[in-house]
């Protein structure tokens, strides 16, 4: 039996870990149990013989090892759209895996941190507003918070940041840092840090993330190496970070491989587009092995880009593709 | 129209069985691996059927193409797909019956059948240019003035960009684009004939053409007919194997709706599953439990990628539908996105 202590356990291997938590997995989690059985995964030796679950599990089903939890986080959207549901077990689980996970990339104590983004009270469901409130709580000075949306940045805040001694992490999605700017312009701390949490598409405009950044940074006053994102999703419990490039970096406990969507149990040659699927080990009490929406490439070293959602239209019916046909 | 007349009699010379030049393509597709000798010859037995019901003259009537309302003189690019055999053929003569000088970019999938069709019509000398070719190099400097493709979203704007490198099409050229996809059908009844022709729509050509039945709209469920419908696949594919075997993904997806607990059956190389999504891979079908409310829903949901809503003989309200039957039989001037390629070239 593996227990929630022994994921950030340095003292067994990744993929100890990874084939323990299968087993776990398999025996507990009902909806994974048949999903393998109808795989005929049997004996596993490598993570590489695990098959991941698709995402759309979490809008489909209860996808838990039990039926006891605290609470549930809720992906976004509008009435009458499929959400996803992520149960919560043991929130002190996702709590050391956001804060482990965050010292991994970043000396905390360093930073104060802003969150662009509805507050807690307004959205206590949401696994990164979540995520949000724990940063805010742990740190100390009492600077950090969630700020009010839509208005202008308060610039005496940003000069008692400074005296401080600390820097600036403000967090956002990427539409929302771009309303800032276009609104009520500010120039940040120049050792600051922009942390965008991904939402690209909006109803008013669709760029790239490249453009983003390019933007944020000139626009803040920043450096592009300061413009950072996180990946992550309400079916993670733990996220990857780009620090200054496109790059996603996962903590020790994440991994993602890129997927054959034509067969995920295949992994696709490095450079070559697919589906993204994670192995996250603080899933301990849902799923820790996923086979998510999103199209990504990797490099050798494991870091990985998210290209986008992966769009299957292409592949049915009459469709004339200018390199195939 | 006396070229009509022409290309109506080319039509019929190809289409006989003894037509040596049809049965070498014949031959070549199915060495080649590309189609199944029955996906073949049940697309070339409508064909026949099409054009000994007087199907060509009706369409020219139906398009109102007339000696003075025509499209001579006009270049038309026709860039065909090759997901089922002679998947390109309804296009291509009905740009030719237009008047139009025909330019075809032939699928490297299917470029045996529709070429001996065409090199037939050369032959004939019916006073239109016809050219064809699998390269679209070929029409480099073409200057078309339209263009015929089926294509989707996400496929368009590479298409477009190798056009418009080439020159292969003017800069206004008018771009006919299909994007249908899939077909769904609504059952009110069941029995016997309906199920045959359910399978029919369902199976023929592997599930891939955009006429082929994707989503299936009934008022039972899937377990009601699971049984009888198993046993009706299973004798269809004795008469018709399948030709091309699903990817792994489908077995993905049945492992998957395993895990969530959704009616499905399965027969592993064809998946049919309770679900109101968009059915966005091969070989796999949609089953929903609704009515007619549920199919005009669905309908407008899933917009420009539905083809055609079929019924078992009823009609349903406010929207336009075909018989089931008539799924993988179509009559010659059937319309693809609802567009009459005809009566667009000489609009």
């Amino acid at each position: 039996m593996i227990t929630s202590d022994s994921i950030f356990d340095d003292s067994l291997s990744f993929e100890e870990k990874v084939l323990r938590i299968f087993e776990f997995q398999k025996q507990n989690n009902p909806t994974y149990q048949r999903f393998c059985d109808a795989l005929e995964i049997r004996n596993v030796q490598t993570p590489q013989e695990i098959p991941l679950l698709p995402i759309q599990a979490f809008k489909d089903t209860e996808v838990i090892t039990t039926a006891e939890h605290s609470t549930f986080f809720q992906s976004s959207g509008t009435t009458g759209m499929e959400r996803s549901r992520h149960y919560l077990i043991e929130p002190e689980l996702y709590h050391q895996s956001i804060i482990r996970g965050m010292q991994y990339f970043y000396d905390l104590d360093e930073y104060v941190i802003w969150a662009y983004t509805p507050g807690y009270n307004q959205n206590p469901n949401s696994s990164l507003i979540w995520m949000l409130n724990t940063l805010i709580e742990r740190e100390e000075s009492g600077l950090s918070k969630f700020l009010e949306l839509g208005k202008r940045l308060d610039e005496s805040e940003l000069d008692k940041i400074q005296q401080s001694g600390k820097k600036l992490m403000l967090f956002g999605a990427a539409f929302g840092l771009m309303d800032i700017l276009e609104n009520h312009p500010v120039q940040l701390p120049e050792d600051s840090v922009i942390l965008e949490t991904g939402g690209m598409k909006t109803h008013r405009r669709e760029i790239t993330k490249e453009q983003l950044h390019q933007q944020l940074a000139k626009g803040f006053g920043l450096p592009q190496t300061q413009i950072h994102s996180e990946y992550g999703m309400t079916e993670l419990l733990s996220q990857a970070y780009a620090q200054g490039s496109l790059w996603f970096e996962c903590v020790p406990w994440m991994k993602v491989s890129i997927r054959d969507p034509k067969d995920p149990m295949k992994e696709v040659e490095n450079g070559e587009e697919g589906l993204i699927g994670v192995i996250d080990l603080a899933n301990l009490y849902s799923c820790s092995f996923i086979l998510t929406g999103d199209k990504g490439i990797q490099r050798e070293d494991g870091k990985f880009q998210v290209l986008g959602r992966w769009n299957p239209q292409n592949l049915r019916g009459c469709n004339f593709l200018i390199n195939h046909d | 129209m006396k070229s009509a007349i022409d290309i109506t009699q080319t039509v019929k010379n190809w289409l006989d069985p003894e037509n040596q030049t049809l049965q070498k393509a014949v031959e070549k597709t199915i060495s080649e691996g590309l189609f199944s000798s029955e996906d073949i010859q049940h697309q070339l037995s409508v064909l026949r059927g099409n054009v000994e019901n007087g199907d060509v003259e009706e369409w020219v009537k139906r398009a109102g193409l007339t000696d003075e309302k025509n499209a001579k003189d006009k270049k038309v690019l026709c860039l065909h797909a090759g997901n089922l055999p002679l998947v390109g053929f309804q296009t291509a003569i009905g740009v030719i019956l237009s008047g139009a000088d025909y330019y075809g970019k032939l699928s490297r999938k299917d470029p045996h059948l529709l070429g001996s069709f065409l090199k037939e019509i050369q032959q004939a000398n019916i006073g239109q240019e016809i050219q064809f070719s699998t390269d679209l190099d070929s029409f480099e400097n073409l200057e078309a003035d339209s263009v015929v493709f089926a294509g989707s979203e996400n496929s368009v704007p590479d298409v477009k960009a190798g056009i418009q490198k080439r020159s292969a099409a003017k800069p206004n050229a008018t771009y006919l684009i299909r994007t249908a996809k899939f077909s769904m059908v609504f059952l009110n009844k069941w029995n016997e004939e309906i199920k045959e022709e359910l399978v029919e729509a369902m199976l023929r050509y592997g599930g891939k053409g955009c006429r082929s039945v994707a989503v299936v709209v009934a008022e039972f469920e899937l377990d009601e007919v699971k049984e009888e419908l198993r046993t009706s696949i299973q004798n269809f594919w004795k008469e018709n194997p399948q030709h091309q075997k699903p990817a792994p993904e489908l077995k993905y997806q049945f492992a998957y709706n395993e895990g969530i607990q959704r009616n499905q059956l399965w027969l592993e190389h064809f998946l049919i599953q309770e679900t109101e999504e968009l059915p966005e891979t091969d070989f796999t079908v949609n089953w929903v439990q609704g009515d007619e409310e549920i199919v005009r829903a669905l309908r407008m949901k899933f917009g420009e990628v539905v083809q055609s809503v079929y019924t078992a003989g009823s009609e349903i309200e406010r929207l336009k539908t075909d018989p089931l039957s008539q799924a993988q039989n179509p009559p010659i001037w059937w319309k693809p996105d609802g567009v009459d390629v005809i009566r667009e070239l000489i609009r």
